[in-house]
């Protein structure tokens, strides 16, 4: 299977613009996610790419083939680009049955009787959903509406397969179970998949690579870990998991620090000193920078009187008193509201503390420094 | 009217106590019970819509008027009706007239309503305004423009029998069903449109998506959703047609082409006895055969759940269609051709012949010019019938409104137990063929008396008839109108407190404002150019406008009757216009809110 890519695609609508210069390629075999909150441009993408909006600007190919060239004006009609899709809304013709549904593609592409029905068979079989083949779509629930849907866009076999939040009209037991088998079948087949969704633990578990979008602009682009782990900006930090967002100054640079060296910082909301280990080393004495700590990163070392004296255990590296406002339990973990003297924090761990107040430490790895 | 003023006995500010019983545990307290009022409106709208109906059937059965006493039960009216010759014919015509109407109408207006939503036709949103203009027009200034250009003696006669060489008599049952399909191409239109429309873009998308060509797309996805559709306006659109009475009123009869309707009518203006049993037995056969086509129309699209499309969100629906460019000029010249044709043409052949002193093509019409037919409508009873028909049309629309707005409320925000026989009786008037609702009031009024003989000799009476016979038409805004208010919102001033009437008259209703005031509109238009049932109700002293027209034209004159039909047309396009000025300010204000 050829691999698709988008370049430099921009697209206004009146005076918004919806996407401005975005470029991805999806690999050969690779699930790519476009992950973004609602109006980010995602489905937009998705639908430039499946031909049923026609960008200002940019490049889309697949393989050889261009689907979309803004420069030599080639807009390849949305029938002719051979990729199968399944729509929000699934789309599943109302007048036709299941079987029917299946196997308008096969008809239009003039595929003989016996292969027809064995083909349609084949993949009802593979969504499990062979024993309904004659039901009407108003027959079925929603999680089976989906798998039509599905079975629809695999049953000729195109190169690629689109997909637009197709779990969103799920609940969520059977979202679920839906990803894993979406998954499973992914791998089985070999398919190549763009995936479009708001949800970051879909993209997150689904997602070979992610692009991360919004305001019609990716953001990042990495796979699952990279990006949770190193987001590049604070709105990709804020969107996937939850993140500790703290501002800070640089009190000293040691030296000309080494990359990875640690510098010492000045929490702006309490003063108290915090020493992170930065990537890059171009930070000056003075410089205000945004950290990221993601919540399951902080310790709790337990209650403050567990430690030892405060002020003995405030000496030690990124350690700090912090009073302990909510704790919320959800099943395997607890997470816990703090306030450090002015900075709030949120934690969330397995340990279970009383306040009223804890010790807690930012070990240097787990803060992120965000470029500017 | 005495009835009607105990609607409302439970004015909004009846509930203030209720407002002040902040006391915790009190439950507001409410002066009417909800249910009670429920029950007086469902009571008002029976009785307005099986008004016309019941006196019809018992007088159908009467040996003599039923104002004369000592009548019996006999079913000798229906077999002198079944055993006239003249009724046969009339039938015989009403059916070739409704066959033929009916399918010209439903291919022609299918057709347009998929050029227009579903190619990249030029024009296609304006089109498709101008196409549905002939349901607002006055119908009888419609008939009246066509048999000025298109009648024997027309403007344009000569150019289509011997330029053309096309044989067309309009007089004749075909000629007459061309102008029934102009018609009825608005109403099928309407329907396919709003089908097109509900078909949400992923369907043909999803079509495309899988490689299937877009004139495939439109065959195997687009065409076959519209089935319930065509089949819902095909029905419609017979069930009209049987009705018809101002088209072969005006052309047919005159020439000896009688419909059911215009021979009911003529039977019952000129028979030799007053008011025949014949006529009421041939108005409730009528009234069987448009109940019978509403239960089939129940029936048939009764299994319609399949055809509705699941979830999707909005979005611009992309031509599915690309036409070359010569192909979509072509398309472009052709619709418009077809709107001159049927529409704009005839109206200005009124226009014209309402101010020459007679309707030729054989002398140009600039040596003919005369004011004399608009010096003649301002005198004497012209004048008189447009000041009734104003009035009747401004006072009925408002109560109309009024009352259907709480006949909706009750059918669809209530727990009312007759609440879901409300929408039938709303709709039954649709059904209900017009002459059939002017002599039934007839024979309510002779019956019922108080208020009967005072309603029947002033124009008050017209103006009910007119009312209920439109009534559905403000149901049918109202009932879509209420369908896009969620159910939560009337749930959430229910928790806090607020009983039915208050929930309705200050949340619901205020919500769905714009839709009152369209309601409001459309039964202004079509009381206001209305006459089927007026027909049978008049007095002298008493006239409107459309009945003013047709007795003047059954007496010859043709001069002051298109200058009426185009002040028919001048005052619906005035309110039109004026309607849908303040509707889209206020659509903009409430989005800007």
């Amino acid at each position: 299977m050829p691999e698709i890519t988008v370049l430099g695609l921009s697209k206004t609508f009146g005076k918004a613009a919806a996407l401005s210069d975005v470029s991805f390629s999806v690999r050969d075999k690779e699930f790519l996610t476009l992950l973004g909150p609602s109006g980010c441009g995602k489905t937009t993408t998705l639908m430039s790419i499946a031909g049923f909006q026609r960008p200002d600007e940019g490049l889309i190919s697949c393989g050889e083939r261009a689907f979309f060239d803004g420069a030599r004006n080639v807009c390849l009609a949305a029938e002719d680009r051979n990729l199968g899709m399944v729509f929000q809304s699934y789309a599943i013709w109302p007048h036709l049955t299941v079987f029917a549904n299946v196997a308008f593609p096969l008809k239009i592409r003039r595929t003989k009787r016996d292969a027809l029905r064995r083909k349609v068979m084949e993949t009802l079989e593979l969504v499990e959903m062979a024993d309904l083949a004659g039901r009407y779509p108003h027959e079925l629930s929603g999680g089976q509406q989906q798998r039509v849907a599905l079975a629809r866009a695999l049953v000729y076999s195109p190169e690629v397969l689109l997909l637009d939040e197709p779990f969103s009209n799920l609940d969520a037991k059977l979202r679920e179970r839906a990803r894993t088998w979406l998954k499973r079948l992914q791998g089985e087949l070999g398919l190549t998949m763009l995936f479009v969704t708001h949800d970051q633990d879909e993209a997150l578990s689904l997602s070979d690579r992610i692009v991360v979008m919004n305001g019609g602009k990716v953001l990042q682009t990495g796979t699952p870990e990279e990006i949770y782990r190193n987001p590049a900006s604070r709105v990709v930090a804020d969107f996937l998991g939850r993140c500790n967002i703290m501002t800070a100054k640089v009190a000293t640079v040691a030296g000309v620090a080494p990359p990875g060296g640690p510098v010492s910082l000045v929490l702006t909301a309490n003063g108290q000193p915090v020493t992170v280990a930065i990537p890059h080393a171009n930070l000056a004495a003075g410089d205000e920078v945004q950290l990221a700590v993601r919540p399951e990163a902080v310790e709790i070392l337990g209650p403050d009187s567990a430690a030892g004296s405060p002020a003995e255990s405030a000496a030690a590296e990124n350690t700090y008193l912090a009073e302990l406002r909510t704790v919320s339990f959800l099943g395997d973990h607890y997470v816990y509201e703090l306030n450090a003297d002015g900075q709030a924090l949120t934690v969330t761990s397995t340990k279970s503390v009383a306040g009223p107040s804890v010790m807690v430490r930012i070990p240097r790895s787990a803060c992120k420094v965000l470029p500017a | 009217m005495t009835l009607r003023a105990t609607a409302r006995p439970a004015p909004a500010g009846a509930e203030v106590p209720a407002g002040h019983g902040r006391t915790p545990g009190t439950r507001p307290r409410r002066l009417v019970p909800e249910t009670g009022l429920q029950a007086i409106i469902w009571v008002i709208t029976g009785l307005c819509v099986l008004c016309p109906v019941l006196p019809l059937l018992y007088a159908s059965v009467r040996s003599l008027p039923v104002y004369e006493s000592g009548g019996g039960f006999t079913l000798a009216a229906y077999g002198q009706l079944f055993a006239d010759p003249a009724f046969r014919a009339a039938a015989v015509n009403t059916l070739e007239f409704a066959g033929v109407t009916t399918v010209c109408s439903v291919l022609l207006g299918a057709g347009l309503a998929v050029a227009v939503s579903r190619t990249d036709v030029p024009g296609g949103r304006g089109y498709s305004r101008l196409l549905i203009a002939p349901v607002v027009l006055p119908p009888l200034g419609l008939i009246l423009g066509w048999n000025a250009l298109y009648g024997p003696g027309g403007y344009a006669h000569q150019f289509v029998n011997d330029t053309l060489h096309i044989p067309f008599n309009l007089s004749t049952v075909p000629g007459m069903a061309v102008l029934g399909t102009a018609v009825a191409v608005p109403v099928v239109f309407l329907v396919c449109q709003a089908a097109l429309s509900g078909i949400g873009p992923e369907l043909e998308n999803a079509a495309r998506s899988v490689g299937a060509p877009p004139l495939r797309v439109l065959a195997r996805v687009t065409v076959p959703m519209l089935r319930p559709a065509l089949l819902n306006a095909g029905l419609l659109v017979f069930t009209l047609s049987i009705e018809s009475l101002g088209i072969p009123l005006v052309l047919g009869s005159p020439q000896g082409h009688d419909f059911v309707a215009s021979y009911l009518y003529n039977t019952w203006s000129s028979g030799s006895t007053p008011d025949p049993p014949i006529v009421s037995a041939g108005a409730t056969v009528l009234l069987a055969c448009a109940c019978l086509l509403l239960l089939l129309r129940g029936r048939l699209l009764g299994d319609q759940a399949r055809f509705v499309s699941i979830g999707g969100r909005g979005g611009g629906q992309a031509p599915v269609l690309k036409l070359g460019p010569v192909a979509r000029w072509a398309a472009c010249a052709l619709i418009a051709l077809y709107l001159a044709a049927t529409t704009f043409a005839p109206i200005a052949a009124l226009a014209l012949s309402s101010v020459v002193s007679e309707l030729t093509p054989l002398v140009a019409p600039w040596h003919l010019l005369t004011a004399a037919s608009w010096r003649a409508i301002g005198r004497g009873d012209y004048v008189s019938s447009i000041r009734n028909s104003l009035e009747i049309a401004l006072v009925g629309a408002v109560i109309t409104a009024a009352l259907v707005a709480l006949a909706t409320a009750v059918a669809h925000r209530s727990r009312f137990r007759l609440r879901q026989s409300l929408p039938f009786i709303l709709l039954f008037p649709r059904a209900i063929p017009g002459i059939i609702i002017g002599i039934g009031f007839f024979w309510s009024f002779v019956i019922v008396n108080p208020p009967g003989h005072a309603l029947l000799n002033s124009i008050w009476g017209i103006m009910l008839a007119l009312s209920v016979r439109s009534l559905t038409l403000a149901y049918f805004v109202m009932s879509g109108a209420f369908a896009t208010v969620s159910d939560s919102l009337d749930d959430a001033a229910r928790s806090g407190g607020a009983g039915w009437w208050t929930t309705m008259t200050r949340i619901t209703l205020p919500i769905v404002r714009p839709a009152l005031f369209v309601s409001f509109v459309l039964l202004f238009v079509s009381i206001l150019n209305d006459y089927d049932p007026a027909l049978f109700l008049v007095t002298p002293g008493n006239q409107i406008m459309g009945v003013t027209m047709l007795q003047t034209l059954q007496a010859g004159t043709t001069g002051p009757v298109a200058a009426l039909a185009m002040v028919q047309v001048a005052i619906t396009v005035a309110a039109i216009a004026v309607a849908a000025r303040l509707f889209t300010t206020r659509v903009r204000g409430s989005r800007n809110a």
